[in-house]
């Protein structure tokens, strides 16, 4: 006993002498009397609340020290190892390799794609057999791919702007030939304004996750294009699904998220409508008067992209809107693609000024990316004079498409699900005969549950039954019987695996006024040719 | 012009020959007296130019920019604009009139005239020399207090203007309260940030802008007169010095040899291919520009996509998926992350450019496995920058290829704003350090930068590439990158290669690959056959020597204003000098004090989010455009400003402002 405590004196000492030491340091601190004379008062008062004071300090001091990236490390799943441990780990560990090589069939889906020697344009040269064929294949529709005009004010452009903008419109990238196209696009459509993105394709996938966040309700079609998928992936909002271009099934999913929301009772949160006008995987096409109406009805808002509805159908091509006689005021947030629309780069979304102005903060596209060379600008701006001031044109691509369909509709061996006025044409393979009596059944089968509105999946998927594998192959061969002919079409490609459906094998005809009535007919009459020519071979 | 007529170096020095100078249709001025030294020789050198003009053609040697007056019909852009003619803020014509020795090819306000060979220097890392980890200096701590108590006051004063403006005037509120059964757009508190404290300095953001963005912008000017909710243009333009644009290498030109080829290009291939890469929209002018950049970048293989952001966002979800991991470090660029989000990998960030942390980080990941399941991961790929945009930081490749020997990981390296920028060669980050471009993974980049043009390329093995051709998002959906745009890539980066008589090689794996070699010049043969380079560019002398000039502006620039006694972030290589100035309030006024000098200079101030709250920052950009003067220009303004704003809290080790012009070489040098 003695002994112990002989031993234990100076590391008394010690805690004595620092004890004092510390003392008096904290007393030449300014204001400790202060702290001091508070702590004394309140632990006198209440000495539980000292305790209660220190554990919050602590707390505080843990919380400060803890980083971010060791969140792990405390989680109940976190296994301790030592370091010779993790150096055997490290060694054992074998990663996938990171791109595997393409297949046969991948490289030989790789090696169809047409490659043109010079402009592309009606009539392309292709470099895989040297000579020109008519094009069905890229999206020329209004014939403003190599107009002379055009490329005089790009070239005059070019020697006012240089090329790149060097910037993003935040940072000095804003050119006033932005500005004008970005007018001009606002007043050919009818709406308070519009905002220019320097990609087509990244537009849609920008515009819905500047508006759409966690907790807000999407209400999608089931059809939607990859990009659109996309924009609601990266957003994280509720989706809701239903059939595609159905709109009782949208109705039916509206009035779901509607009594949802009463029976939940929770706070207002955005509503949206996700669709297309023409979609880009079948060309069907949406009914904007009723969508419009079920839109002001339920109180959502309208995403609408007309990707491929602008400059194409519409009296001069002002698409969707003008085809129907709908204000465009009436789209929240009416999307399109210069790239396609205007045959330069690009893509916008027009609306009132707050959706517009909201996107020139939020869109992570338009903030983080360069603005539009400016000779592309102004070769869009140049394209929307043509299609204002010459009417024809649109004219000639609704006849050629007539001309088109009225070939291709007598064709037996195919079906099409594009609507009579889309520039695009998707063509299915139709069943083969022997098997007619499945179909037939499955359409009895169908209609008596809808369609869960929480998954993508429609209603009918198990009933879809076609050979993916073998419709790309007898399409691909249809493409290349037809590229023999001096025609130039393409399947629609797609990222299977990738897409939230998979759509059914097609192969996509673009029209264009740049071509005749008579051009058209027989490049038309060549693809019907090729389809009843290898169609007929797989009985 | 005939291609094979010995043109003079268009920047450098050279033989005089009775050229016609850039100075185009000038209205003719009587020689007043003379005020200085400095005027008088302007003015020898505007009676110079006139007298030029009034000759004929010389038969000799004609530059690249009368070749294209002829060809453009309209005769205004020829001329330079009007209230160009004063050339009061230095910016128009150099100060220092060229001696008839001299011949620049190139409009001074696009690409400035520097015939100093003095101020040249090469862009490389000394073998053998650590690579300087990021430091964060502190300001002192009353300047931190200040922006801090700056901010709160923000807020709490927004906050009680939001409070009482919703009751006296609801009308001006009505776009953030539920309305008519919608749910506002933006609700009041996410927009907060935007409305109260962004709105205040929103004339330093978007400003409109017209011309080239090159070493000189033609502002258009623009006032609010309701406190900046709405912006009119009064119709006026102001010329100033950009020090702002990604022009790296000064090729955002509307004259010379590049804009003369992308002019052909027009008339050859039309504005556009019409459709994505995989369904007809691919031409000859792809393959040729991605094989050519495949080389430029030491690759087997290279593809293009239209739009830099979306090179991210959409192949890196081709690249990695669920059970995989993307570490990423923590200042990596939006699009990375957009990209990272949509692919379903599990992500993890390390601290910005810290090895150590990174190593620690592997370790935990590789020996714990997935979350929960502890299945090794397939794969894991690390996503780091070359050259980060906010901070100026230049990657620590070494390091980070140490830990990749040990640690068998992948590596996505974006050389956004690396590509051309850095390097003896200006192939980026490897070129830089001198480490084979091949031992990276992946090497994706932008050509909005350093080219002066649009889009983003990934690069790396054939099969790889070939893989995201056909798995990337933008294969089958995008639209391909427009001809224009293309052949200003092949232009620009065939001047900086150098085009040599040699055939393409097939790219051998053969090489050994430990050791860095020098991807070489351009094949003649892997170009168009239709393009013309005019000699200076073809013999990769312009290229060289843009590579020069920009290593020494960043070097001069970021030297000079740490000597000046400023806080500067980034590495002395970096193009990017960012600037800090702590204080939010400081932002705008350094804003508008550069913008309203006697030479404008418009720069670009960030603050948060792009930045920590209390680092608010300038960024400079300095370009090979640039010439010492405009660097001078730079630096006595912001030691000007600074003084009064109370910039100056970085090393003690300070220089006068004389003795930092004067001793740029000794500066760039050290």
């Amino acid at each position: 006993m003695d002994s112990a405590s002989t031993t234990l004196e100076p590391v008394f000492a010690f805690l004595a002498t620092s004890l004092s030491t510390l003392e008096s340091g904290f007393n030449k601190l300014p204001g400790s009397a202060v702290i001091q004379r508070y702590v004394k008062s309140s632990h006198q008062d209440d000495p539980g609340r000292t305790i209660l004071e220190l554990i919050l300090l602590i707390f505080a001091i843990r919380t400060l020290l803890q980083s971010r990236t060791r969140a792990d490390r405390t989680g109940k799943h976190f296994i301790q190892f030592n370091d010779k441990e993790i150096d055997e780990l490290v060694d054992e560990w074998v990663p996938e390799p990171l791109g595997r090589p393409l297949d046969a069939k991948e490289q030989a889906e790789l090696s169809s794609v047409p490659i043109t020697l010079g402009p592309n344009g009606p009539k392309p040269k292709l470099a895989s057999t040297g000579k020109t064929a008519t094009n069905l294949a890229t999206f020329n529709f209004t014939g403003l791919s190599g107009n002379e005009h055009i490329k005089e004010r790009a070239v005059e452009t070019l020697r006012k702007y240089g090329l790149g903008s060097c910037g993003p419109p935040g940072f000095y990238g804003t050119l006033d030939v932005h500005m004008n196209l970005e007018r001009d696009i606002a007043d050919f459509l009818g709406t308070e304004s519009a905002i220019l993105y320097s990609q087509g394709f990244s537009t849609i996938s920008s515009v819905i996750p500047a508006f759409c966040k966690r907790g807000d309700i999407i209400v999608a079609d089931r059809g939607v294009n990859f990009a659109i998928q996309k924009g609601i992936q990266i957003s994280r909002s509720t989706v809701r699904w239903y059939d595609h271009n159905d709109l009782k099934s949208l109705e039916d999913v509206l009035e779901s998220v509607e009594k949802e929301r009463r029976k939940r009772k929770g706070p207002l949160t955005r509503r949206f409508i996700v669709t297309e006008g023409i979609f880009e995987k079948d060309g069907a096409m949406a009914d904007l008067p009723k969508l419009i109406e079920l839109k002001v009805k339920y109180k959502f808002r309208l995403i609408l992209d007309e990707s491929f509805s602008f400059g194409t159908v519409g009296r001069t091509g002002r698409g969707l809107t003008e085809l129907y006689n709908v204000p465009a005021e009436k789209v929240d947030m009416l999307v399109g693609s210069v790239a396609i629309g205007l045959c330069s780069s690009g893509g916008f979304c027009a609306g009132s000024q707050t959706v517009v102005d909201h996107q020139r903060i939020n869109g992570p596209s338009f903030v983080f990316s360069a603005s539009m060379p400016a000779l592309l600008s102004v070769s869009a701006s140049e394209g929307i004079n043509i299609l204002r001031s010459t009417p024809s044109i649109l004219t000639a691509l609704q006849e050629n498409i007539r001309a088109a369909r009225y070939i291709l509709d007598r064709v037996d061996c195919i079906t099409i699900p594009s609507h009579a006025v889309s520039p695009i044409i998707h063509i299915h393979i139709r069943p083969p005969p022997t098997s007619s009596l499945h179909p037939s059944s499955a359409a009895v089968m169908t209609p008596s549950k809808p369609s869960n509105p929480t998954s993508v999946l429609p209603r009918d998927a198990g009933t879809w039954d076609w050979d993916i594998e073998a419709e790309e192959r007898m399409l691909q061969d249809v493409v290349d019987e037809a590229l023999g002919q001096g025609v130039m079409i393409t399947k629609a490609r797609r990222l299977r695996g990738q897409e939230m459906i998979e759509a059914r094998p097609s192969i996509r005809l673009a029209l264009s006024s740049a071509l005749t009535k008579k051009e058209t007919e027989k490049a038309v009459n060549i693809v019907k040719a090729a389809l009843v020519k290898v169609l007929a071979k797989r009985r | 012009m005939p291609a094979s007529s010995p043109l003079p170096s268009p920047m450098a020095l050279s033989i005089a020959s009775p050229t016609p100078s850039m100075f185009k249709k000038r209205s003719s001025q009587s020689l007043a007296p003379m005020a200085s030294a400095a005027s008088y020789l302007s003015a020898v050198s505007k009676a110079d130019a006139r007298a030029r003009n009034g000759n004929a053609r010389p038969p000799t040697s004609t530059p690249a920019l009368s070749l294209s007056s002829s060809i453009t019909s309209s005769s205004e852009d020829t001329v330079l604009h009007d209230d160009d003619l004063n050339n009061e803020d230095g910016l128009t014509y150099p100060v220092r009139a060229p001696t008839s020795e001299e011949v620049f090819t190139t409009v001074h306000t696009e690409f400035g005239h520097c015939a100093n060979d003095e101020y040249r220097f090469t862009s490389q890392h000394t073998p053998g020399a650590p690579v300087p980890a990021h430091v964060e200096q502190d300001p002192p701590y009353y300047i931190l207090l200040s922006t801090y108590i700056s901010y709160l006051i923000l807020i709490c004063l927004g906050h009680l203007r939001d409070f009482i403006g919703k009751r006296l005037s609801p009308s001006s509120y009505k776009h953030l309260i539920p309305r008519g059964g919608y749910a506002p757009l933006n609700s009041d508190f996410d927009s907060f940030y935007t409305r109260r404290l962004k709105t205040r300095m929103d004339d330093c953001f978007s400003q409109p802008v017209t011309g080239v963005a090159g070493r000189t912008i033609l502002l258009l000017d623009r006032i609010s007169s309701d406190y900046n909710r709405t912006h009119i243009l009064t119709g006026n333009r102001t010329r100033a010095l950009n020090i702002s644009s990604y022009n790296y290498l000064g090729f955002a030109q509307a004259r010379g040899g590049c804009a003369d080829a992308v002019e052909e290009s027009i008339k050859r291939y039309g504005i556009s291919t019409c459709g994505s890469r995989l369904e007809g929209g691919s031409s000859d002018l792809h393959n040729i520009s991605e094989a050519l950049v495949a080389k430029f970048v030491g690759m087997e293989d290279a593809l293009i996509s239209s739009m830099g952001f979306a090179t991210n966002s959409t192949y890196i979800p081709a690249l990695v998926g669920k059970g995989c991991l993307v570490i990423s470090d923590e200042l990596n660029h939006a699009s990375i992350r957009f990209g990272v989000r949509l692919s379903g990998a599990h992500v993890r960030m390390f601290k910005h450019n810290d090895m150590n942390n990174l190593e620690s980080l592997l370790r935990e990941v590789i020996s714990q496995g997935q979350p929960k399941t502890h299945r090794p991961w397939k794969k894991i790929l690390i996503i780091v920058e070359g050259l980060y945009s906010m901070e100026g930081t230049l990657l620590n490749l070494p390091g980070i290829l140490e830990l990749k020997k040990k640690y068998k990981f992948y590596l996505f390296v974006d050389e956004a704003h690396s590509i051309g920028a850095l390097g003896p060669h200006g192939r980026g980050v490897a070129d830089y350090f001198g480490v084979p471009p091949r031992s990276i993974d992946i090497l994706m980049g932008t050509f909005t930068k350093s080219f002066g043009a649009a889009g983003g390329y990934i690069a790396g093995d054939k099969s790889l590439i070939d893989r995201l051709r056909i798995r990337g998002h933008s294969g089958p959906y995008a639209e391909s990158m427009t001809p224009p745009v293309l052949t200003q890539i092949i232009a620009s980066m065939a001047s900086i290669m150098g085009v040599s008589a040699q055939s393409l090689m097939p790219s051998t794996s053969s090489r050994d690959e430990s050791e860095y070699t020098h991807p070489g010049p351009a094949p003649s043969n892997a170009l168009p056959s239709w393009l013309m380079l005019p000699p200076p560019l073809a013999s990769g002398a312009e290229g060289r020597l843009r590579l020069r000039r920009l290593a020494f502006n960043s070097r001069y620039l970021h030297r000079g204003l740490q000597k000046l006694g400023f806080i500067t972030y980034g590495h002395p290589a970096s193009p990017i000098v960012p600037l800090l100035l702590f204080n939010p309030g400081k932002m705008c006024m350094f804003h508008r004090m550069m913008k309203d000098r006697r030479t404008p200079i418009v720069v670009v101030v960030v603050a948060y989010p792009a930045t920590p709250l209390v680092t608010s920052r300038v960024r400079f950009c300095v370009s090979a455009a640039h010439t010492k003067d405009d660097v001078d220009t730079v630096l006595t303004a912001c030691d000007e400003i600074g003084d009064i704003l109370d910039l100056k809290h970085g090393s003690k080790d300070r220089w006068s402002l004389e003795k930092v012009l004067g001793n740029a070489v000794e500066l760039a040098h050290m």
